[in-house]
């Protein structure tokens, strides 16, 4: 073939005049970026979000938490209780089917929640204080208590990982510290674990026998009626994920960076608007073992020190709508939202009272490591501002720049910043997980149990005892608030603010929700 | 010649099992907790502890590298600590486009990179060659992932001709396959050009000054003849070894073109696989990767007797 041949040929193929090709692909096929690379699919033995996000599509709950964070029946047809609180009793709904097309029965469920009681902080509550958890025949099982546990319905309901999500028994049998390889859920979508390419794409298609619930569709309650026959996640820069929103070769982009926004907003076939109405928590983390913040009075100079302001103005950039202070441990607008002893965190920032509160202590100059995860934007902004607040209260700060891997290995050890430990590090708290301390592992103050820092506080804890017993809400709210003020006397960590994030996707998709996850159900193309 | 073959191909055995002991050495002492990730952020250390002990981690650095070179020799490079699948697997879902990208940058590089040298050094001194030599630096200077960036800008965002990531494989046809390739074999090349480029002109140069090249010149020979039978025939060997040797830069650059173009190639894989801590993905990406040199190096010395006969091994 000569050269002229050659070239004839390929232009009539059309090899590279086909601009659109990518695109041909059916209303019913939806494209999304998620937040972060699906690495597995166990979100009973890990807590990441994103992990969470995919289990929901692909397994069932037995109740599911509405917008109020009120469980809903959703695999249960309802629940007797008895007057203390103690003996729970559950009734599956009729032809419920896992993908492989058995019947879900009680000892699958028996068996998942057996599995998720090991890792969640409401279940090894309720594994404490429980004599039996029993079948009663292939769709009732029992809860045998003997303390009563008012909120079993929101720990089997709840969001937050570990979630309690129904497995077959076979598979719930897996360690709990093990991750999972088999995913055959009973939830309005399979897996596709062929197409699966880690890091890359994960693939869901619609499980044509799922039993969708007469409701109408509210975060995990309510019918899950998925109007899409497959959902493709594809994981990809975030730069990349913009240009690809923009020009249409996916669908929908879970965690626009707040620095593209701008650019998607002036496109006229991208909607751009809040994704989780609940919000984050930012996070300074201080090392409750070691000097200088083992002494309370350090911790307190920092907050007297720490303009929030400064923090989410880094995280969020200039937007004002996107972030707000928070002079409390937890969730703005929720129902128990409390401010007592948040005072510190108000009004001008008093950085020579500060230094003086560090002299007394005998830390003033003291040297601080402090541990910067700089491929995540977010710790990364937080980290420079605390770099800054540290150098004006005179601290020698050892900024160590290292990627949330290393972080996340280091946080955990409790030696001296000099032998491998850690000062300060930063993260931040979905606010569905902080609006109350059942699911909020970082509030607790439990002494070497608790969460990185080991912040130790009796009091903190007997609040919270205080509102796992509360009866009503009036009792919650007294215990909030209780909580909340032993939290800033003890400076368990220092919130940096309240700050939300946007989600983007292309105006031929209807029927997106704010959630604290992607809610897919309700969802179509155009 | 082929006893030197399998001579060459069998020394690749002590200089893989060097590999094997670096790598695991460097993970074992690098910062960094798989366990931890696995976890999530609101796991307590305890169970982060039970985790790293249920993955084995806890273990001795003798027990698990002994027990990981075991399962090697048995030709098993184990299993991703997230996904539970086998590495091999995962390298061969992967497998196909990093080796696409390569070979299109290869061909794309040498087809544009080679002539250019040539008549940079033909037209040595005019603008032509001015013009090779400026477009050359330009590729050294701006890095891949601008390049990439500017072409997916221009070609997917404003023209609209060609898409902004993905990758289609070639049995789903070779026009959605090349249409995806193009933007990334450009962006991974452009360096690569330029380098060829300039060792081809510099190399050329000097051939070109030789007796046997004004001989010719001087018995009629025409110049498409002079230049790229006797001449480039004669420079093709330093130009065959940069060429190998730039095969280690673009795996080192297909990591990066990957991420920008969102290709599920294998650089993607082990840059993941890196940021997670998921060791045996790292281990069996990285003992492919120095095969795939070491061979590539082999190829490259069996071509030098293509190019120049006098060479014997």
């Amino acid at each position: 073939m000569k050269r002229r041949e050659l070239f004839k040929a390929v232009a009539a193929a059309g090899v590279l005049a086909a601009p659109n090709l990518a695109r041909a692909q059916g209303s019913k096929v939806l494209r999304f970026v998620p937040q972060a690379n699906l690495s597995s699919m166990d979100a009973v033995a890990g807590t990441q979000y994103v992990v969470r996000n995919a289990a929901l599509l692909v397994w069932d709950m037995l109740y599911g938490v509405n917008a109020q964070l009120e469980p809903q029946p959703q695999m249960c047809e309802g629940h007797e209780v008895d007057a203390d609180f103690k003996t729970w009793t559950f009734r599956l709904r009729p032809g419920l089917k896992f993908h492989d097309g058995a019947p879900v029965l009680s000892r699958d469920c028996i068996a998942s929640l057996k599995r998720w009681m090991v890792r969640d902080t409401m279940g090894q509550l309720i594994a404490g204080r429980m004599d039996a958890l029993e079948a009663i025949d292939d769709r009732s099982f029992r809860f045998r208590l003997n303390k009563p546990f008012p909120k079993l319905l929101f720990a089997l309901g709840k969001n937050n990982a570990p979630t309690a999500l129904m497995m077959p028994e076979r598979i719930a049998s897996t360690d709990p510290f093990q991750l999972i390889s088999e995913y055959v859920g009973s939830g309005p979508m399979k897996f596709n674990k062929s197409e699966w390419v880690p890091g890359a794409t994960a693939v869901f298609e619609k499980f044509a026998d799922y039993p969708v619930r007469p409701e109408p569709a509210d975060w995990l309650a309510g019918g899950k009626r998925m109007l899409l026959d497959r959902i493709e996640w594809v994981i990809m820069d975030p730069a990349t994920a913009g240009g690809a929103l923009q020009n249409g070769e996916v669908d929908w982009w879970e965690t626009p960076l707040p620095d593209l926004v701008p650019l998607l907003k002036s496109n006229a076939n991208i909607a751009v608007d809040i994704a989780d109405p609940l919000g984050n928590i930012g996070s300074l983390r201080m090392n409750h073992l070691q000097p200088p913040f083992n002494d309370v009075r350090a911790r307190r100079a920092l907050l007297m020190g720490l303009s929030q302001q400064d923090y989410m103005q880094a995280v969020v950039g200039e937007n004002p709508g996107l972030w707000r202070p928070l002079p409390s441990f937890f969730t703005p607008g929720t129902p128990v939202y409390s401010e007592d002893g948040g005072d510190i965190l108000k009004g001008p920032r008093n950085y020579e009272a500060a230094k003086k509160l560090l002299s007394e202590a005998g830390v003033l100059g003291a040297k601080v490591t402090l541990l910067v995860a700089t491929d995540v934007p977010i710790t990364k902004a937080e980290g420079e501002v605390t770099q800054d607040l540290l150098t004006k209260l005179g601290f020698d700060v050892d900024y160590v720049a290292t990627d949330w891997g290393t972080v996340g290995a280091r946080r955990a050890k409790k030696d001296p910043p000099s032998q491998g430990g850690w000062n300060i590090f930063h993260t931040w708290h979905a606010g569905s997980d902080c609006v109350n301390p059942a699911p909020y592992t970082a509030l607790d103050c439990g002494g070497d149990k608790a969460w990185f820092g080991w912040p130790n506080s009796p009091k903190v804890e007997a609040c919270i005892a205080d509102w796992y017993a509360a009866p009503d809400l009036a009792a919650e709210k007294q215990a909030i608030a209780a909580i909340n003020r032993a939290s800033f006397e003890v400076v368990t960590y220092g919130p940096t603010g309240f700050f939300q994030m946007y989600q983007a996707w292309r105006k031929n998709i209807s029927g997106v929700v704010k959630a604290p996850f992607p809610v897919f159900w309700g969802v179509q193309k155009s | 010649m082929y006893a030197y073959a399998a001579r060459r191909i069998l020394s690749t055995i002590p200089v893989m099992a060097v590999v094997a002991l670096f790598v695991f050495s460097l993970l074992y002492i690098a910062p960094g907790d798989p366990a931890a990730i696995i976890a999530g952020d609101q796991a307590t250390p305890a169970d982060v502890d039970r985790i790293r002990a249920s993955l084995g981690l806890d273990r001795p650095f003798i027990v698990r590298f002994g027990e990981w070179v075991w399962h090697i020799l048995n030709g098993d490079l184990g299993q991703s600590i997230f996904t539970n699948l086998p590495v091999s697997h995962m390298i061969a879902q992967r497998i196909e486009p990093t080796l696409s990208l390569m070979v299109l940058t290869l061909i794309l590089s040498i087809a544009i990179a080679v002539p250019a040298g040539v008549l940079a050094a033909w037209k040595h001194g005019t603008w032509i060659d001015r013009l090779v030599m400026i477009m050359a630096v330009a590729g050294f200077s701006v890095p891949v992932f601008v390049v990439g960036y500017l072409l997916a800008y221009t070609f997917a965002l404003q023209l609209d001709v060609l898409p902004v990531q993905g990758y289609t494989p070639i049995a789903d046809g070779i026009g959605p396959w090349l249409r995806h390739l193009v933007l990334p074999a450009v962006t991974l090349g452009s360096a690569f050009i330029a380098l060829i480029a300039r060792i081809t002109r510099a190399t050329m140069l000097e051939v070109l000054n030789q007796d046997y090249v004004r001989t010719a010149k001087s018995k009629g020979v025409d110049q498409r003849s002079i230049l790229f039978v006797h001449a480039l025939k004669n420079a093709a060997v330093p130009i065959v070894t940069v060429i190998g040797l730039g095969v280690a830069g673009l795996i080192g650059g297909a990591v990066v073109t990957e991420s920008v173009f969102a290709i599920p190639g294998v650089g993607r894989l082990v840059v993941d696989a890196i940021l997670r801590r998921d060791y045996p993905v790292i281990q069996g990406v990285v003992l492919l990767f120095s095969f795939v040199y070491v061979l590539v190096n082999l190829g490259v010395d069996l071509l030098y007797t293509v190019f120049d006969p006098r060479i014997r091994y």
